[in-house]
């Protein structure tokens, strides 16, 4: 079942548009990954999808059910989705007060209470911590007390601005661990915002990109602000973040000159180990940094100047079996370029 | 020097036998300073509340005001209060002059300003993010609102303490208003004024201990307010 549906909904702050969502759908009881660079309307999608922020303009759904801007309805709304902030901000109580806000809120009875908290506290593993005031927790068990705050409520959806871009890394499995664990055991809606690439592979089962507000066909990998120069010989290159420059094999459209921000396809770069002369056939080489399965492809992550996945099938792997730490050429297929926004001169 | 200290050592010897008029003076004091301070609090803090809180045209020109009307003399307000509830005042039939209510409405428009203008100092300062934890935990709007005052109860606290120093402290609004009736409009401060003019000493020697002590602890608890506010 579709859980949220947006049909061209925008956010407007004064006269900057942060958000312009031209159709976006949901899906229920999966991890969603909301992956973009700062500035990208990320938190500004989540407190629309957490009924925070009414849309400037658009049409939302909500369980098929048309959502109302109406103070009522979103309240009613609110009411079934959690946003968990990047960086959580305790009440001046004890841990289990703040646990139990939102359960007094839907008044609860006490004994009911004292179950559901100390059952969620169990759930993040900070049972101990009961009645010590909250403010005195680390930056890690805040966020753990967030989630248990949020799991409190038994919410249809959980949105976690950056759960994990605040806690080291200790909590951070800690962190991810309870995601899939809530989703798992049941079956909330997870909607997380990320800058980790890796981690939205590694947790979530759907993905979306956001670039300057708008949802982008992209990975978000690969995507690279760019500058294309025209060499007198007619060919084309692009320097990548203003370090890398490679060539250009067919140029998006028309021949575009300046600067402007590029997708490079991660599944249309082949990858060729060096020759014995340690010469490279073609393209630009570097530095092989990370492998990891992904389904039915092998991530390959080269060091070129900036970092570039390459997505091998498992047959190609075999056959050329690169290892971690060896240097590598890449070349890029005349399609793999794709133009995010437009060269400005 | 010596003439300090027999003065001195009479005041305490005074405090100490815990005099009956001194205590009426002191009593008067703290019970006209105290209901000022309730109902200045009552109106303050939702006011200041509302200016900070809630999203009123023309906010600055009302915080702007609110700053001005603290450096508003006490004698001012006498004077203003005076012409409302003087015999030839609109309110002269009610007979207020040198009443304690007198004094009462006095001190209470002198600190109104003060304890909104705190609050909304102190609500200014609870972190945003306690306003958007609670709307997704579930509040509405009076609930989220309550969140926030929670979270600077502190301040609001430390505004309300704040403006019981004043009023116990100040002595113009309390002589033009009150009249310094023996037994009945007489305070601590007044008392002072006109035993200062006596030229003796002692008692209004005793007073200004008594008036220290009770600022010292009146300083001594907005500290520990405040103290515990910035934890």
């Amino acid at each position: 079942m579709m859980l949220y549906a947006l049909r061209n909904v925008t956010q407007r702050y004064a006269d900057r548009v942060v958000l312009d969502i031209d159709q976006l759908e949901i899906e229920e009881g999966r991890i969603h990954a909301l992956l973009g660079p700062n500035g990208a309307g990320k938190t500004t999608l989540l407190n629309v999808l957490g009924f925070l922020e009414a849309p400037t303009t658009g049409a939302m759904f909500f369980r098929g059910q048309p959502v109302e801007a109406s103070r009522a309805a979103m309240l009613h709304l609110r009411r079934q989705v959690v946003l968990v902030d990047q960086h959580p901000i305790m009440f001046s109580t004890s841990v289990r007060s703040n646990i139990e806000f939102g359960l007094k809120i839907r008044k609860m009875e006490k004994a009911e209470r004292q179950r559901v908290v100390d059952e969620v506290l169990e759930t993040v593993g900070l049972r101990q911590f009961k009645l010590a005031r909250a403010h005195e927790l680390s930056g890690g068990e805040t966020q753990r007390l967030a989630l248990a705050r949020a799991l409190a409520l038994s919410p249809r959806v959980l949105l976690c601005d950056e759960p994990t871009a605040s806690v080291d890394a200790e909590n951070q499995a800690v962190v991810s661990g309870l995601l899939q664990q809530i989703n798992a055991a049941r079956g909330t809606t997870i909607i997380f915002t990320t800058h980790d690439r890796l981690q939205a592979a590694s947790l979530a089962q759907h993905t979306l990109v956001l670039e300057g507000g708008r949802l982008a066909a992209t990975t978000y990998e690969n995507s690279y602000a760019c500058i294309w120069d025209s060499s007198g010989n007619g060919d084309l290159r692009c320097t990548l973040q203003g370090r890398v420059e490679i060539p250009s094999p067919s140029p998006p459209a028309c021949q575009p000159t300046g600067s402007g921000r590029i997708y490079i396809d991660p599944e249309k770069i082949s990858l060729s180990r060096i020759d014995d002369q340690g010469k490279s056939n073609q393209g630009v080489t570097g530095t092989i940094v990370l492998l990891m399965a992904e389904g039915e492809k092998i991530r390959v992550v080269v060091n070129i100047g900036v970092l570039m996945v390459v997505l091998m099938d498992r047959s190609s792997y075999r056959e050329k079996h690169p290892l971690v730490g060896e240097t590598v050429a890449l070349r890029l297929s005349a399609d793999a370029i794709t133009l995010l926004a437009a060269p400005a001169p | 020097m010596s003439f300090f200290l027999e003065s001195f050592s009479a005041a305490l010897r005074l405090v100490g036998s815990l005099d009956p008029e001194l205590l009426t003076i002191v009593r008067v004091s703290l019970s006209v300073s105290c209901i000022a301070t309730v109902f200045a609090a009552l109106i303050g803090i939702p006011a200041g509340f509302a200016i900070a809180y809630g999203q009123l045209p023309g906010k600055r020109i009302l915080i702007t005001i609110l700053n001005t009307l603290l450096a508003l003399p006490t004698v001012v307000i006498g004077l203003f209060v005076y012409t409302f509830i003087s015999r030839r005042g609109i309110f002269g039939p009610l007979d207020l002059l040198y009443t304690q209510k007198a004094m009462i409405i006095g001190q209470f428009i002198l600190i109104v300003p003060l304890i909104a203008a705190l609050t909304v100092a102190a609500v200014s300062r609870v972190d945003e993010r306690y306003r958007k934890t609670a709307k997704t935990l579930g509040a509405d709007t009076w609930q989220t609102a309550l969140v926030v005052v929670r979270e600077g109860r502190f301040g609001i606290g430390a505004a309300v303490i704040s403006a019981f120093g004043r009023v116990i402290s100040e002595i113009g609004i309390s002589m033009m208003l009150g009249g310094n009736i023996k037994g009945f409009t007489r305070t601590m401060t007044t008392a002072m004024a006109l035993e200062y003019d006596k030229g003796s000493f002692t008692l209004a020697v005793a007073l200004g201990l008594v008036l220290m002590a009770l600022s010292l602890g009146m300083n001594v608890l907005f500290n520990l307010v405040q103290g515990r506010s910035a934890r």
